[in-house]
């Protein structure tokens, strides 16, 4: 799952395909919003599964972030990186969705991560590590969480985390080192 | 104690972020120091154990949910925009029919809505069979009840079943209740009462053959339903705009971002009636789904009265009582909410009660 949004034909060729995907959407080209709903919902979808740890909650958050994305197609800069926006789109949603709960997410033996069905290999020693980490997860600040989720589990690099939350690097490195320390304090105990 | 400098060198080591030279300097500082090199073991470990975990695939249906919600293309051909209301449609279809475990929010709405309507019946009395007349039995008795003192001669008819519900000090102070007596007057309330619409969803034989099912009979007594009816999170949720167009699926988005909505999925009496074999039941009659599709019922959700009395704080206060489940218990409740007779009987017998 380390592939990122921009590993398979570069950053630049990824932007451009994004960039031709958009103004397609925006001359109304039948097949275009499809193809970029294709292109990023699987990993929109990781994001906010991974920031909220429900299944259903992270569907909804996908749902809103594209029709949010849609609706404001046209006010884009394509001088940006449209993976930007959208994963910002995503964290942020994912965000407001963890502030509506009111409440800290909790992951007991019913909690969307604890099941293995969508795990990579399905083994139970997978699942165990999505059991562990997903707990670790939720037990961060929700900032913190964010920087974790892109990092670890998108694979982007300090620069692209910092577009993405529209923060400087040092604050990226910063929220990631704090975030560390305390999946380490989390993780202990349970892990291997 | 590691410096910034160092904890950072082994961070973006983990990372592969590290330029060569910041490599060289890190394997130095772990050759020298046991602290450096216990951090960069366990920042690894955790490192590791992220990587073990893949990523999940999106539900089968998140794609098509997607395009659904989204707006239509502006300048979008006719046919294509017949194509997108008969999407629309064919959602509006699926969510009522299938896949409303995922949005079970309006389902459950939509039932409670059912029920609702039903106790508003009960209270005001049936509408008159085959009356066009806009006004029924319930809503005159109710204008009486307000208008003037009643009389012996008003209360004609002692039905033994209606006396029986008065042996309950519970419904008895149901309605001598302030909140009985602030239905009874409220505007909107009296007005869906005498509107058309809710006369035909009511004399409608889909509507009543559900109200003598045995699975209806059982939602309605269920516990966590009544649980969930006294829910503050349900109640705005029901006055809410975004409840009355469940027709379309950018408005069931709306319903989802909805603060009450949020609420609800909380709610363990909410999931307890998603649970319960009483609600699956009726969910699955095929009476339940036909009333849900009729226009009428549509029509009477969508309707600025029902919606004013579904916001009414002494309406969610009776509908919440201990003393409406009962009544809703009661075996006298279906010949009552189908004999406009009985009805009549209950709100002369409610009148004459009054303290």
């Amino acid at each position: 799952m380390k592939e990122t949004p921009l590993a398979t034909d570069g950053q630049d060729g990824q932007d451009n395909q994004d960039r031709a995907l958009v103004k397609r959407c925006l001359e109304n080209e039948p097949d275009a919003a499809p193809a970029l709903v294709d292109r990023y919902q699987q990993r929109l979808f990781n994001v906010a599964l991974r920031m909220l740890g429900n299944v259903q909650d992270a569907e909804d958050v996908t749902q809103t972030v594209f029709l949010n994305a849609f609706r404001k197609l046209r006010t884009f800069d394509p001088r940006f990186k449209f993976f930007s926006w959208i994963y910002r789109m995503a964290v942020n949603e994912s965000l407001n969705q963890l502030k509506r709960r009111k409440q800290t997410v909790t992951l007991g033996d019913d909690s969307d991560l604890m099941a293995s069905g969508g795990a990579a290999g399905g083994a139970d020693h997978i699942a165990e590590a999505e059991d562990h980490v997903g707990k670790a997860l939720q037990s961060l600040k929700p900032d913190d969480r964010a920087v974790v989720v892109l990092k670890h589990f998108m694979s982007f690099s300090y620069q692209e985390i910092a577009e993405v939350l529209g923060v400087p690097v040092q604050t990226v490195k910063s929220r990631l080192f704090t975030a560390r320390e305390r999946l380490r304090a989390a993780l202990d105990g349970g892990v291997q | 104690m590691l410096t910034r400098q160092e904890m950072e060198l082994i961070q973006q080591e983990i990372d592969g972020a590290n330029t060569p030279d910041g490599s060289a300097a890190l394997r130095s500082l772990l050759e020298q120091n046991p602290e450096a090199r216990r951090v960069a073991a366990e920042l690894r470990r955790v490192a590791g154990l992220f990587a073990r975990v893949g990523e999940r695939q999106s539900p089968p249906h998140l794609k098509q949910s997607i395009l659904e919600a989204l707006p239509q293309p502006a300048g979008a051909s006719p046919s294509a925009f017949v194509r997108w209301v008969a999407q629309k449609l064919d959602v509006v279809t699926h969510l009522l029919e299938e896949t409303v475990m995922n949005k079970k929010a309006v389902l459950i709405g939509s039932a409670a809505a059912a029920i609702v309507i039903v106790a508003a019946g009960l209270i005001t009395g049936f509408p008159p069979l085959g009356s066009g007349a806009g006004t029924i039995g319930g809503v005159e008795r109710a204008s009486r009840y307000h208008g003037r003192a009643m009389t012996e001669a008003d209360v004609s008819l002692k039905n033994p079943e209606i006396q029986a519900l008065f042996q309950n000090d519970q419904i008895l102070h149901l309605v001598q209740s302030d909140a009985f007596h602030q239905l009874m007057a409220n505007d909107a309330f009296r007005g869906l009462m005498a509107s058309d619409i809710f006369h035909q969803l009511m004399a409608s034989d889909a509507f009543r053959a559900i109200q003598a099912s045995d699975a209806f009979h059982q939602l309605q007594a269920n516990a966590a339903y009544q649980q969930l009816q006294a829910n503050a999170a349900y109640q705005q949720l029901q006055a809410k705009d975004a409840f009355r167009g469940m027709q379309s699926s950018a408005v069931m988005h709306q319903l989802q971002q909805n603060a009450a909505y949020q609420q609800l999925q909380a709610n363990d009496a909410f999931r307890g009636i998603m649970a319960s074999d009483a609600f699956r039941a009726v969910q699955a009659n095929d009476l339940f789904r036909g009333i849900m599709a009729q226009d009428a019922f549509r029509q009477v959700m969508a309707n600025d009265l029902y919606r004013n009395i579904m916001a009414n704080a002494a309406f969610s206060q009776i509908v919440a009582s201990n003393a409406f489940y009962q009544l809703q218990s009661a075996d006298v409740f279906r010949s009552l909410s189908q004999s406009q007779a009985l009805s009549q009987d209950f709100m002369r017998e409610a009148m004459r009660s009054q303290p």
